[in-house]
């Protein structure tokens, strides 16, 4: 079953039409093992496992790079680039990431990063002839190979405290042998989440994710945005709630600080921005706050299983809204021929469909009620205040300021499309909106809608996954 | 018949402008006439199904919630879709869904520019289900949603066919439309608000049990369950939340930047029921529930809603704009509605109550009409209006009308919030600092004072004299059909309840009473 999952990659046909099945068909076995599940099954001497959390970031996974196909089949073949290559390096970095989702040791957990991530530098340079594009790629390769390096001495001075690479085993001996409270656990947990922290883009680790995300593809960047985001949170995770849970208190007060810095500077920045992929690129930042801040909680608490909860439950609803609002950037800007939406005035006129489906996206990161954002948001809000300790209300104040802050920006998209005048180098050409880009428009507004009305069938996932990280 | 008391009504008033506006969205942009006519006809039927289960409420147990339902919605964090109306609500729902039936008719002729009926027809039809279920929502997610529902629809409603006149605003280095400023505004100020006042309702639920449900943390909170720092701050961040809806001063300041750049029917809305959002937030969730940080905070929010009369009041007198005039005369009257819930006594809440109702009726139909003569002039400047009674001798009727109703003339809807309110500040709840509170009953009786005194100079100034040369010679259109279709049922509506206030007091009477008895026992 497992191996199915890893089919998509060995297909070396090179074909969109492929790629689209494969993925689709990898789908299959997930249900199956979701249907009939009763226990994790653990393989590899306990370093791979099969669990509801695992199945659940899988289908997530899957879905996304499926959605960034259908993203990508107009966006790679108007502009002759090498198709096969594009569909196999995806291919290789969705196996990353499904990898990172079942790994219960150091060696697995690494391997899954890193083939999850080194496609990325190779996809972010994708338009040669752009100075931009290489611009953004040579910074994510340095910062990605620089986090690679951090993550791995983390991982070796954990090697060196306790002679074990399987999780179960080294908090076992860490607990056992009362190493909660050594300097060394600690410091590799500080390397491991600085490692990390470049690829979920935290501050001060996120420098790199504006400038690559407007120099690459815009599909490109709506996975790196969604699945590499979603790749770093799941390692953080796991790693986080096993080997580092007993150094909570540590690292929660560290998280909490981030986080807050996250979510105020990446939502400051974004204001400023005049380019929707920036504005994106500052908007994930500030997202990757929210979903950090249940984490940091987590580990002041020791609650992990409502830290855990609301992360999921966020990065769930996150990646479809946001999927979704890169989406619409391609679809106006695209049509606007322009990078600089203040000069999308009253384009919703041409094309209402888009600009509603813009609207609501844009609505939905925000967090306004009904669609899913609300919820997320809900969510994180309700494990900040769960047990009333001042450093969980004061990131729910912050938490709070911010989502006022951000609404402005996000606001101002829809305020251009909608109310500015319509200008004319945007009323001659007819709009275009090929049938795939349609196929991830319906898809992500239901989950948008869906999400946002009943959200208990997304909090059940979230509910479902933390019940394995439970102390 | 059973589908209406079961919750499945009160349901339907909720969702069916939801589902209406979901299908206009799918008629052809070319088919205005469809459009307009399905508009109208579900606008309607809400308004039926409202009536419905007025006839079926049982007005001898006004006190309990009625004619709802319980069911379970988001399982994980135990919010349910609770839902039930009881005196208090009642007429605030009736009042919901009537309006908006007004607003439809009046737009079926006056679409704002740029006109796209398709979109703004749809918009109101979202906002009602939005301001319903925050009248029937008995748990607090749930009434958070549709709190916010509500600020989708308003804002572009604002930033797409609201004023585009270019104006400076302070701080800003370019000039800007006013319509864009309003709506951001309006949408920056009161999701500021909220975001906190969700804070205050997650900490209600970390100490009431894990419960969202309103009637539970009720129970709970008279029983003593929220006490010291912790009820403080949740009262404070939910008065926050409320306060900037009412809005009160001094977190008014989006409230006439909103009604000036809104469409007729924006401002309409806007002042009918969405302001009532805010003090229905405090006599549902907030007093209930918080009783003790309620008696504590009385005699602060007296005080600011004393100047909020007073400040209102002399704020009129400077305006040269007649929308402008109105929007802070809101201010001027969600004061006394505040002064009424403040001294949390019977005659106050009543007072809050009826002086809600009024309040949406007359200023509603103020709104409209100033709308419709800033339509037929293309000003809204008063210095340059005047005569108004030659020209435009039924619109200028009703303006006259409805100022008099305004100012709280003895017999019209607006005099027994006024002057119950100030009643209920005479003698506030024992235990309340009674200088306090006569003090401000003091400074709203001279906001009476200045409140007559605008309304009259603004009818003096608009209505009387000889009309300016300006417009002798202009073709000039007074009221047509359907906006004396949209205005006549608000006219009726305000004497009724002038004559009869127990139109109101017959629903909320009990409910204030029980819901005191139970918060401040006796």
């Amino acid at each position: 079953m497992i191996l199915d999952l890893i089919l998509p990659r060995r297909s070396k046909y090179y074909v969109a039409a492929f790629a689209l099945l494969g993925t689709l068909f990898s789908l299959a076995p997930l249900v199956v093992q979701w249907v009939n599940y009763t226990n994790p099954i653990y393989a590899f001497e306990d370093s791979f496992v099969v669990d509801k959390f695992s199945i659940i970031f899988k289908g997530l996974f899957i879905l996304i790079t499926y959605l960034t196909f259908l993203l990508s089949i107009n966006f790679i073949e108007s502009d002759k680039y090498y198709q096969g290559e594009y569909y196999y390096l995806l291919l290789s970095s969705l196996l990353g990431a499904l990898i990172v989702s079942s790994s219960r040791d150091l060696l697995t957990i690494f391997i899954g990063i890193e083939l999850a991530s080194t496609p990325m530098f190779l996809l972010s340079g994708w338009k040669k002839g752009d100075r931009k594009s290489n611009e953004g790629a040579i910074k994510f390769f340095l910062l990605g190979v620089l986090s690679a390096s951090l993550i791995l001495y983390g991982f070796s001075l954990l090697y060196g405290l306790t002679g074990k690479i399987v999780f179960s085993e080294i908090s076992s001996l860490i607990i056992n042998g009362a190493l909660q409270s050594s300097p060394v656990l600690l410091l590799s947990s500080i390397l491991v989440i600085s490692g990390l922290g470049f690829k979920i883009s935290i501050v001060p680790f996120h420098s790199w994710a504006p400038d690559t995300y407007e120099g690459a593809p815009l599909p490109v960047t709506a996975y790196l945005s969604v699945s590499s985001k979603a790749t770093g949170f799941v390692a953080l995770i796991i790693l986080l709630t096993t080997v580092f849970s007993s150094a909570g208190e540590s690292w929660g007060i560290i998280l909490a600080i981030i986080s807050g810095l996250t979510m105020t500077l990446g939502n400051l920045v974004a204001l400023q921005q005049s380019n929707p992929v920036r504005l994106l690129a500052y908007s994930s930042i500030a997202q990757a706050g929210f979903i950090l801040a249940p984490l940091a909680v987590a580990g002041i608490t020791g609650n992990f299983q409502d830290g855990i909860f609301a992360s999921v439950t966020y990065l769930i609803i996150y990646a479809f809204m946001n999927l979704g609002a890169f989406l619409s950037v391609q679809l106006f800007s695209n049509h606007a021929g322009s990078s600089n939406f203040y000069e999308w005035g009253g384009i919703a006129k041409k094309s209402p469909i888009t600009g509603v489906l813009t609207t609501i996206f844009f609505f939905s990161l925000a967090g306004i009620p009904p669609l899913g954002g609300w919820f997320a948001k809900f969510v994180v809000f309700r494990s900040m205040l769960s047990t009333g300790e001042p450093i969980g209300l004061t990131l729910g104040i912050v938490g709070a300021v911010n989502a006022v802050i951000a609404l402005v920006y996000y606001a101002r998209i829809s305020k251009v499309i909608w109310m500015d005048e319509l200008k004319d180098v945007n009323s001659e050409t007819s709009f275009q909106f090929e049938s795939p880009l349609k196929v991830v428009g319906v898809f992500t507004v239901l989950i948008t809608f869906i999400s946002g009305i009943f959200p208990g069938i997304f909090s059940y996932l979230g509910e479902v996954s933390s019940i394995f990280f439970g102390n | 018949m059973e589908i209406l008391t079961n919750g499945v009504g009160l349901s339907a008033v909720v969702f069916f402008p939801l589902v209406s506006a979901l299908v206009i969205t799918l008629i052809p942009k070319g088919q205005e006439f469809l459009i307009k006519g399905f508009a109208l006809v579900s606008s309607i039927i809400t308004f039926v199904f409202s009536v419905l289960l007025l006839l079926n409420f049982d007005f001898s147990s006004a006190d309990q919630l009625q004619l709802g339902n319980k069911i379970s919605w988001i399982k994980s964090i135990n919010a349910n879709y609770e839902i039930g109306i009881d005196g208090i609500s009642l007429p605030l729902l009736i009042l919901s869904t009537f309006i908006t039936v007004l607003a439809i008719i009046y737009s079926i002729e006056h679409l704002p520019e740029p006109k796209s009926p398709k979109g703004f027809l749809a918009l109101i039809l979202v906002l009602e289900t939005g301001m319903n279920g925050t009248f029937v929502a008995l748990d607090l997610i749930l009434f958070f949603v549709f709190f916010e529902i509500v600020l989708l629809p308003m804002y572009f409603m604002i930033g797409i066919w609201g004023d585009r006149t270019v104006r400076t605003v302070a701080g800003l280095k370019n000039q800007i439309e006013t319509r864009l400023y309003a709506s951001i505004k309006f949408f920056v100020f009161t999701l500021f608000g909220s975001a906190f006042m969700l804070l205050g309702f997650l900490g209600l639920y970390y100490r009431g049990n894990k419960t969202f449900s309103i009637p539970e943390l009720i129970e709970l909170g008279t029983t003593g369950a929220f006490t010291g720092t912790f009820a403080t701050l949740v009262f404070a961040v939910l008065f926050l939340g409320f306060a900037v809806k009412v809005p009160m001063w001094p977190l008014h300041t989006w409230l006439p930047d909103a009604h000036t750049a809104a469409p007729t029917v924006g401002s309409v809305l806007l002042a009918a029921i969405l302001l009532k959002l805010g003090s229905y937030g405090f006599v549902r969730i907030a007093i209930p529930i918080l009783p003790e940080q309620a008696k504590a905070w009385a005699p602060a929010i007296a005080i600011l809603s004393a100047i909020g009369i007073i400040y209102g009041s002399l704020a009129c007198l400077a305006q040269t704009d007649l929308k402008r005039l109105i929007a802070f005369s809101s201010v001027g009257h969600m004061g006394f509605v505040m002064l009424g819930i403040a001294s949390l006594t019977p005659i106050g809440i009543n007072a809050a109550m009826i002086g809600m109702v009024a309040h949406g009726v007359i200023t509603g139909l103020l709104f409209f009409l100033s709308g419709s003569m800033a339509h037929t002039y293309h000003t809204r400047d008063m210095g340059r209006l005047g005569g108004n009674m030659k020209l435009l001798p039924k619109t200028g009727a009703l303006l006259g009308f409805t100022a008099m109703a305004s100012l709280g003339l003895p017999g019209l809807a607006g005099f027994w919030g006024e002057f119950m309110a100030l009643l209920g500040a005479y003698n506030p709840l024992e235990g309340l600092n009674v200088t306090v509170f006569r003090t401000s009953m003091v400074a709203g009786a001279v906001g009476t004072v200045l409140t007559a005194g605008y309304l009259l100079w603004m009818l003096q100034r608009v209505n009387l004299g000889e009309p300016s040369e300006e417009w002798i010679d202009k073709e000039l259109h007074d009221a047509d059909g359907y906006e004396l279709a949209a205005w006549i049922p608000l006219v009726i509506l305000t004497i009724l309840i002038g004559v009869f206030p127990k139109l109101i007091f017959g629903a909320t009477n009990d409910a204030v009473i029980a819901m005191l008895s139970k918060a401040f026992g006796g």
